[in-house]
């Protein structure tokens, strides 16, 4: 089977292409590649660009070996598509891979309803046998995990995100195959004064190895204010449970779940929130669990590797103290 | 010559020690409302008086100690457990006031399963009792929907009832004996016996007394042997509410106690049942519970009556059974709602009235009508029967309304204490109670005279009896400006 | 520009958090032990209704529970009322348009959307809900805008049924021909007649400008609640209602669309999650803490 691997090189915010949003596209799709594709595979990368001098780090960033540069305007996905569509019809790719994410998701789609090819996205894992790939992704908010199939080729598939969170990769010998300047008639594209809001803290969560989540459990903004200053302390990033987020408790990229972040923390202190599937999607592949709630009958409970059934505020208040003490000691 | 806030905290610490003497800011503003205010809460208004401090009691002793002190000085104490009052009880209506917190009094003192009854301080959590009870095939039998955040000590303050009332009765009927603390610091015991005629049943002077007279530290109420395997499940929907309280009517009048029973109008419905339910559809739901023998008769018992009622449609159970697993309050659904509303600006409020039967209907319609006519910006008038009686039934008005072109604070004052005097007055006018089972807290305190007519000699009596120096929770039950 | 003309799509969906686990354990058993996805395993009886398509989706069983408003979809319905309010203060008159793709549940949120000041709500009727049918439901929300009800504005959820598809706003886009913005969480007028909007991107939050027309798919807006109607609008509107129409109408033949569907769903797996569930007991939170620190942590912490 051949594939090709579509890395969106032009999505920074700023022109520093080693932001961290390209190596986790990078990052997810190697992952996927070395362990989640169940399948003799070959392919390339084709990598998406806009400014030369991120060139060379890009190559870097692709996770194969033979690489493809197309030079297209910052985020000129109905271009992409384009182009994507283009090799596709050549027959030669039989699947194409994209990071989850927006980009990937319009860019799949995009690519499928232009090609006549099918697009699945967030899969966890892929498998192809006979004619058709068979992939796994969550369905009903994390409650049920569903097998799709796919048959008309070509095959549109984002990775989740949460790939992205795996092994280190092994460095790889890179061959430049192409580098084609595919701007001509491209437009300005239909959005304009794109400005940055503020700095993304999304992907220090995703990333994060430590993790304090508040949950409605907290009480009150106060009480996640107080979560969020012990996990400062603890040197842990906050994160939030959507109730929380949605009262504006804390800002909305804090939310971590099936519709905000996935994280896969070395330690991940669950604090009054009760494990709903939707949140937990979102901690599953962490590796230690610690629930603290006053509920002992809360679905975290079960699901939890530890489990202190008290206030939230205070347990979590009370660990970051004995965290700094212990740190000050050494 | 009232004490400073000052004299107050240190009178406290004095008895109690400083680390149960709470000042905190943001503490002392949350406890000077209950769910009265929900919407100032919620937008984070506050403009009740500030109470001086809560104080956590640990003991009888303490209480005594901190009411016999209270009334040397004056001081006005607002008993509370699990803060889930609804109607003003918990509100702090004069300067410095002092909360007695119970909820640290939490321990099970006994379950006794061969007497059936369990005893408990009060700031025992009724799911931690009835979780408990539950381990040995027992119930309390009492599940209002505050369950999972409401104490022992508040439910038999406000005479509580539970959704499955028709069959084990509100908490008059659960309590046994109780331990209270008045006034000049006398601790009573009333004992706990299966019935006495030894002079009138005092313990109805506890009992519903909304912190008004004394504080409760310690009661006992009956177990039940807990079925859940015979639970039945029956649900009709139907066109008018004159033919579904006929029917709870009938099934009462005949003798058969469901542990559910209830009518929903038209909009109540299309809050919960609009997946079965079309619009313009009352729905009349029932659950029978016990033992296998009794649950299928009353099953039986009542398919038979509305059979008779052809006007009825019977839907499947299974619908029934669904929304009734999933009732009770939790935190993360109290906080959707609260963003709900901070969102919407759109509030939900309940008012629950009794009467006999043939004045039920008269009263909802009346109320209803009136409501829809004189009150702005209502987006639901509706309400359901959920208790009834063989004499009679009550009617739970649940209504909202966008609040328009004020602030929260005015929002009792634009909407919720209107509707609540249309209701009461359309009540009252026809024999009915104003209150069946939140407590007349402060909300309510306005009508007290006409509620109660010649026999408010009784209850005033009682008030001067007991807190003669007018320190128990002024402004519940009987209104500040009523002497 | 003198008018902006916005259509708001919806779906309505079963409460599945008002399931109880068992159901969910109940469909994975129920997918394992099918012959080949064409029984659901339901039986029939009063009152009931097939809510699901025949197949593995059929399975979880949602007679039972209450229909709400999709989440994402609810944010879009009630920013699309809020920019259209923002356009009257800009001296714009804007329709409002409304439509849901599927079953009757979705007519009493159709006619509280005409009481809230829609102009057009309209239903394309479809016998079971279109569930993991992203194409079929594309097609007809873009033959509905095509043929029936041409718009300069396209606002849903960004995420819609139970397998959060995010597909659905590309689609249609690509289908009208229509640049799309995806995970919009805000969206204001401009005097101009563009739109400025606010988007969470791979990249974080920003803001840039919009021409219409186009497509918003509404992700994690903080605006989450549709403003409710009292009953004075909803007399007003009283003997309105909502435009039902077949997919045939708008020259869609749904069997074939859902015949070249794809990627189809084959089998539901149930997911265990369950830990050691170790509890950590102590007589305060102090204690406690402690006491999982002494336990794990500070292993943990040191070599973190």
């Amino acid at each position: 089977m051949r594939f090709a691997a579509v890395l969106d090189g032009t999505s920074a915010a700023s022109a520093d292409v080693t932001a961290t949003v390209v190596h986790r596209q990078s990052a997810a799709l190697g992952a996927f590649l070395r362990g989640g594709l169940d399948t003799r595979a070959t392919g390339e990368t084709l990598v998406f660009y806009d400014d030369e001098r991120g060139k060379d780090r890009l190559i870097e960033l692709a996770p194969t070996r033979d690489v493809r540069l197309l030079r297209t305007g910052s985020r000129a996905f109905e271009r992409m598509a384009a182009l994507l569509g283009t090799q596709a019809e050549g027959g030669q790719t039989d699947l194409f891979l994209f990071a989850g994410g927006p980009a990937g998701t319009e860019l799949a789609t995009r690519l499928a309803c232009r090609s006549g090819g099918e697009v699945l996205t967030d899969v966890l894992g892929a498998e192809a046998a006979q004619d058709r790939l068979s992939c796994r992704r969550s369905i009903y908010s994390g409650h049920l995990m569903g097998r799709f199939e796919l048959s008309a080729r070509p095959w549109c598939i984002s990775v989740d995100l949460s790939w992205a969170d795996s092994d280190e990769p092994e460095a790889i010998e890179h061959v430049l195959l192409s580098d084609t300047d595919e701007r001509d008639g491209c437009g300005p594209g239909p959005f304009e004064d794109r400005e940055p809001l503020e700095s993304p803290s999304a992907g220090d969560l995703a990333a994060s190895r430590l993790v304090v989540v508040a949950g409605s459990g907290a009480g009150d903004r106060r009480g996640v204010e107080r979560i969020a200053a012990a996990a400062r302390q603890m040197g842990a990033t906050l994160g939030v449970t959507r109730p929380v987020a949605m009262n504006a408790w804390a800002p909305m990229d804090r939310l971590i779940g099936v519709s905000g972040a996935r994280t896969a923390p070395a330690l991940c202190i669950v604090a009054g929130a009760s494990g709903a599937p939707a949140f937990y999607w979102g901690i599953e592949k962490a590796g230690l669990i610690v629930a603290v709630d006053i509920d002992e009958h809360a679905p975290i409970v079960r699901d939890a590797d530890l489990v202190l059934l008290d206030d939230a505020v205070a347990i979590v208040e009370e660990l970051a103290a004995i965290v700094a003490a212990e740190r000050e000691a050494r | 010559m009232p004490l400073t806030r000052e004299a107050v905290v240190e009178g406290l610490r004095g008895i109690v020690g400083p680390d149960d003497v709470i000042t905190d800011e943001q503490i002392l503003v949350e406890s000077s409302v209950d769910n009265f205010r929900k919407l100032q809460n919620i937008f984070n208004v506050h403009t009740m008086p500030i109470p001086a401090a809560v104080v956590m009691a640990r003991s009888t002793e303490h209480v005594a100690q901190i009411l016999r002190w209270a009334d040397e000085h004056g001081v006005n104490v607002i008993p509370r457990t699990g803060a889930t009052a609804t109607e003003g009880g918990l509100e702090s209506v004069v300067a410095d006031s002092v909360i007695i917190d119970g909820s640290a009094m939490n321990e099970i003192v006994s379950i006794d399963a061969y007497n059936m009854q369990a005893t408990c301080q009060c700031g025992v959590p009724l799911q931690a009792l009835e979780d408990r009870v539950r381990e040995l095939g027992l119930t309390t039998g009492h599940s209002p929907q505050s369950k999972p955040v409401a104490h022992m000590g508040g439910l038999v303050a406000t005479r509580s009832i539970g959704q499955f009332s028709t069959l084990y009765g509100g908490i008059e009927d659960m309590v046994v004996g109780l331990e209270a603390v008045f006034p000049g610091g006398q601790v009573t015991r009333i004992k706990n016996v299966p019935r006495r005629a030894a002079g009138p049943d005092i313990r109805h002077v506890v009992i519903g007394n909304e912190g008004a007279l004394c504080f409760i530290t310690e009661v006992t109420v009956k177990l039940f042997p807990y079925f859940p395997e015979n639970n039945a499940f029956l649900g009709w929907t139907l066109k008018d509410m004159a033919t579904g309280f006929a029917v709870l009517r009938d099934v009462m009048v005949n003798g058969y106690k469901p542990s559910v029973a209830r009518v929903y109008d038209p909009g109540d419905a299309g809050l919960h049942f609009s997946h079965f339910a079309a619009e313009g559809d009352c729905v009349l739901l029932f659950m029978a519970e016990g033992a296998a023998g009794i649950a299928k008769a009353t099953a039986d018992g009542i398919q038979g009556i509305v059979d008779k009622h052809p006007e009825c449609r019977q839907v499947d159970s299974a619908y029934i059974e669904t929304w009734f697993n999933d009732l009770c309050w939790d935190a993360s659904k109290i906080t959707a709602e609260d963003e709900r509303i901070r969102q919407t600006h759109n509030v939900n409020r309940t008012t629950e009235i009794s009467a006999d039967w043939s004045s039920i209907n008269d009263i909802y319609q009346a109320a209803r009508a009136r409501i829809i006519a004189e009150i702005p910006d209502i987006t639901m008038m509706g309400g359901h029967s959920s208790h009834s009686y063989i004499n009679g039934t009550n009617m739970y008005f649940n209504y909202f309304f966008n609040v328009v072109g004020v602030g929260p604070e005015e929002e009792t004052s634009k909407y919720y204490l209107p509707i609540i005097g249309i209701i009461c007055e359309e009540t009252l006018k026809r024999g009915g109670s104003i209150v069946h089972h939140h407590g007349m807290g402060k909300a309510r305190a306005p009508w007290v005279k006409d509620e109660y007519g010649s026999s408010y000699y009784v209850l005033e009596t009682l008030k001067h009896a007991f807190d003669p120096n007018g320190i128990m929770n002024k402004g519940t039950i009987i209104p500040l400006s009523t002497k | 520009m003198s008018s902006m003309r916005i259509l708001a799509c919806f779906r309505v969906t079963p409460d599945y958090e008002a399931l109880r686990e068992s159901a969910w354990s109940a469909a994975a058993r129920r997918s394992l032990s099918s012959s080949g996805g064409a029984e659901t395993g339901h039986d029939e009886s009063a009152g009931a209704r097939h809510d699901e398509i025949a197949g593995p989706a059929g399975f979880v069983d949602t007679r039972f529970v209450r229909r709400i408003l999709d989440c994402f979809d609810e944010s879009a319905l009630e920013l699309a009322l809020r920019l259209s309010d923002a356009l009257v203060g800009l001296g714009v008159t804007s329709g409002l348009g409304a439509l849901s793709v599927g079953t009757p549940d979705a007519d009493p949120h159709l006619k509280t959307l005409l009481a809230l000041g829609f102009e057009r709500a309209a239903r394309v009727h479809t016998e079971a809900a279109l569930d993991f049918a992203p194409a079929a439901t594309a097609a007809v929300i873009a033959a509905y805008i095509r043929r029936l009800d041409r718009r300069d504005l396209l606002m849903l959820g960004a995420r819609s049924g139970p397998g959060g598809d995010a597909t659905v706003p590309f689609r249609v886009a690509d289908e009208l021909g229509w640049p799309c913005l995806t995970q919009a969480t805000g969206v204001e007028p401009l005097a101009d007649g563009r739109l400025r909007v606010t988007v969470m991107t791979d990249d974080g939050l920003q803001r840039l400008t919009a021409r219409t027309p186009c497509v918003l798919a509404v992700g994690n807006a903080v605006v989450s609640h549709l403003r409710v109607p009292t009953l004075t609008d909803r007399l007003a509107v009283r003997d309105r209602r909502p435009d039902i129409l077949e997919p045939a109408d708008l020259g869609v033949d749904l069997t074939d669309a859902l015949r070249r569907e794809g990627p189809s769903l084959t089998t539901l797996e149930g997911i265990d999650r369950r830990r050691q569930s170790i509890l950590i007991e102590g007589d305060t939170p102090r204690a406690k803490a402690q006491a999982l620190f002494d336990l794990r942590l500070k292993s943990l912490l040191e070599d973190l």
